[in-house]
C-alpha cells in the first residue's frame, strides 16, 4: 500500500512539470520563436550589403554613444551610490524615494522635459541672455548633444540602483581595518572600495548600455533627423519603408556587434578583478 | 580648511545631481499651469490645459487601452510564474530560458515579435500588445518569485505532502501566501513597464488601439506642448503615489533587485 503512494506521489510529481509549460510555451513562442523568425528572414538579404561605410558609421556612432553615455552615467552615478550607501544618515528614505520615482514614471515625459529648457526659446536660453553671456539663442536641441545629455539623463537610475545595492551590503569594518592600518581615503577606495564594488559597476554599465545602444525614442524625440543610430535605422527599414529583409539583416548585424562588446566588456572585467585576487 | 572643503564635496555633487534630475520634471509641472501654450515665458496661471485633457477622448481611450493591456498582462504573466516557479523549477536549466528577455535591446525584441505577428498573420493591436508585454512581464516576474520561493523553507513543503495534501493543496495553502508579498510587488513592476511601455506598443498595435504611451508621442512630434505637459504632471502625481504605497509596504527591497 505504501509503494503504491509512494509510486503515485512520484507521478503526481512529475505530471506537475505540465504546470510549468504555459509560461515555458509563451517564453518559447514569443521570444525565441521571433527571434528564429528574425534571423531566417535576414538570410534572404545579401550580408555583403554590410561592407558599406553607412552602416559602418551608424553601428560606430551607437556603440560610441551607448558607451560614453555609460561612462558618463558611471562617473555620476558613483558618488551619488557611495554617499546614499554610506556617508548619508537623516533623510536617506527620501532621497532613494526621489531617485527611484523617475525609474517608475514615462521614459517619454523625462524625454519631453527637456524641450522646456533646451528650445531655442527656453529656459536656459532666457536665462542666459538675461545675464548677458549670448546675445543670440544656442541651438541647444537637434543635435548629437542633446541626444547624449537626455540619454545619460533618462538612464542614470539604472547605474545608481545597482551600485547603490552592493555599496549598501559593504561591510564597514573593511573600511575601517583599511583606515587604521593607515591607508589613506583615496588607497581605501581604490583598494578596497572599488574592486568590491567591481559587480555593481559591471551590472549598471550593461543595464545602461544594452538599451542605450538600440534606443530610438531619445534620437527621434531631442535628436532631429541628421543623426541616425541603430534603433531609428531599424525603425526606419522596419516602419518606414518596410524592407523586413534588410531590417532584419540589418538588426542581426547589430544585435551580434552589441554581444560581441557583452562579452568584451565580460572578459575585461573578469580580468580586472582576477588580477586583483592574483595580487 | 582644506579637510572641510572635501568634506562638503560629496553633498554638494549629491546636491547638484538631484537638481540635475529634477530641474526638468518640475520646469515642466510649472508650465502646465502656464496660460500662453506657444512661448517658453511665463504669461499666467491657468488650468485650462487639464480641462482640455478631460475633455479629450482621444486620451481616455488610450489611457482605456492601456489600462487593459497592463491588467491583463499582469495576471498572465503573474499567474504563469507563480505556477511555474513552483511546479517546474525542479528542472533547474527551465529557469535560464526566461533570462534572454532581458539581456538583449528592446527594438530587437519588438522588430523579432513583428516580423512574428506578419508570418503568422495575427492581426496587431491589443492582442498583439498582450503576447509582448506578458512576456517582457515574465523575464521580471519569474526571478522574481523565484528569490522569493527559494526564501521558504522545503520542510514546510515536505511536511505539507507528507500530511497528506496534494501538490495543488500544498501550492494553495502554503506556497502562495508565502509568496504573496513577492507576487505584489511582481505586479507593481509589471503594471508599470506595461503601462509605460513604448517600443514593443510602438511596432505591436494598429493605430485603432493607441495605448498611453504611443499617444503621448505623438503629442510630441506634433507639438501639442501644453496638453502633453499637464498629462504629464498627472501621470507623475499618479506615479509618485504608487511608489509610495510601494515603499509603504516594506518590499522596495525586491524592487530594487532588477
Amino acid at each position: 500500500m505504501k509503494k503504491i503512494t509512494a509510486i503515485k506521489s512520484a507521478f503526481i510529481r512529475e505530471v506537475s512539470l505540465i504546470f510549468s509549460v504555459p509560461a515555458v510555451l509563451w517564453q518559447i513562442l514569443f521570444f525565441y520563436l521571433p527571434l528564429f523568425i528574425l534571423i531566417y528572414t535576414s538570410f534572404f538579404q545579401s550580408y555583403l550589403i554590410f561592407f558599406n561605410i553607412m552602416f559602418v558609421r551608424v553601428i560606430v556612432r551607437s556603440l560610441v554613444l551607448a558607451g560614453g553615455s555609460a561612462a558618463l552615467c558611471l562617473l555620476l552615478a558613483y558618488p551619488v551610490a557611495y554617499f546614499l550607501a554610506l556617508k548619508v544618515e537623516r533623510g536617506k528614505n527620501i532621497l532613494l524615494f526621489l531617485l527611484t520615482l523617475p525609474f517608475w514614471t514615462n521614459f517619454l515625459i523625462q524625454i519631453f522635459a527637456w524641450f522646456f529648457l533646451l528650445d531655442r526659446n527656453g529656459i536656459i536660453n532666457i536665462l542666459l541672455k538675461k545675464i548677458n553671456l549670448i546675445t543670440e539663442p544656442l541651438y541647444l536641441l537637434n543635435n548629437q548633444f542633446s541626444i547624449f545629455l537626455v540619454m545619460v539623463y533618462c538612464y542614470l537610475p539604472f547605474m545608481i540602483m545597482p551600485l547603490y545595492s552592493i555599496l549598501n551590503k559593504m561591510d564597514i569594518a573593511l573600511l575601517e581595518a583599511s583606515m587604521d592600518l593607515g591607508a589613506t581615503r583615496w588607497q581605501t577606495f581604490k583598494r578596497v572600495t572599488l574592486p568590491l564594488s567591481i559587480t555593481g559597476i559591471k551590472t549598471g554599465v550593461l543595464l545602461v548600455f544594452v538599451p542605450a545602444f538600440g534606443e530610438f525614442v531619445i534620437p527621434a524625440l531631442v535628436g532631429g533627423s541628421k543623426y541616425m543610430l541603430v534603433g531609428s535605422l531599424i525603425t526606419y527599414y522596419f516602419l518606414v519603408v518596410r524592407d523586413s529583409k534588410l531590417g532584419a539583416a540589418f538588426t542581426v548585424v547589430s544585435g551580434l556587434t552589441l554581444l560581441g562588446c557583452v562579452v568584451l566588456f565580460d572578459r575585461c572585467c573578469q580580468l580586472v578583478s582576477g588580477k586583483r585576487k592574483a595580487r | 580648511m582644506a579637510k572641510r572643503i572635501t568634506h562638503y564635496l560629496l553633498p554638494c555633487f549629491v546636491g547638484f545631481l538631484y537638481l540635475f534630475l529634477y530641474l526638468p520634471i518640475i520646469v515642466l509641472i510649472l508650465f502646465s499651469f502656464n496660460k500662453n501654450a506657444f512661448t517658453y515665458q511665463w504669461t499666467g496661471f491657468t488650468f485650462e490645459w487639464y480641462h482640455q485633457l478631460l475633455k479629450s477622448s482621444e486620451i481616455w481611450s488610450a489611457l482605456h487601452n492601456s489600462l487593459l493591456v497592463a491588467s491583463i498582462s499582469v495576471i498572465f504573466s503573474i499567474s504563469m510564474g507563480a505556477i511555474f516557479v513552483f511546479f517546474g523549477t525542479k528542472v533547474r536549466q527551465l529557469l535560464l530560458l526566461f533570462y534572454g528577455s532581458l539581456t538583449i535591446p528592446e527594438i530587437v525584441l519588438a522588430v523579432g515579435m513583428l516580423s512574428f505577428f506578419v508570418v503568422t498573420q495575427v492581426p496587431l493591436g491589443i492582442t498583439a500588445l498582450i503576447a509582448g508585454h506578458t512576456l517582457l512581464g515574465l523575464g521580471y516576474v519569474i526571478p522574481i518569485i523565484y528569490i522569493r520561493f527559494n526564501e521558504l523553507d522545503t520542510e514546510l513543503i515536505e511536511a505539507s505532502l507528507d500530511l497528506g495534501a496534494t501538490q495543488i493543496q500544498t501550492f494553495f495553502k502554503i506556497v502562495l501566501p508565502w509568496l504573496m508579498p513577492a507576487l505584489f510587488a511582481a505586479s507593481l513592476l509589471v503594471f508599470i513597464i506595461s503601462f509605460d511601455d513604448f517600443v514593443i506598443s510602438f511596432f505591436c498595435t494598429s493605430a485603432a488601439s493607441q495605448t498611453l504611451p504611443i499617444y503621448i508621442f505623438s503629442m510630441i512630434r506634433a507639438g501639442e506642448m501644453p496638453i502633453v505637459s499637464a498629462l504629464s504632471a498627472v501621470l507623475l502625481f499618479v506615479s509618485s503615489l504608487l511608489v509610495l504605497l510601494f515603499s509603504a509596504l516594506q518590499i522596495k527591497r525586491i524592487g530594487f533587485g532588477r
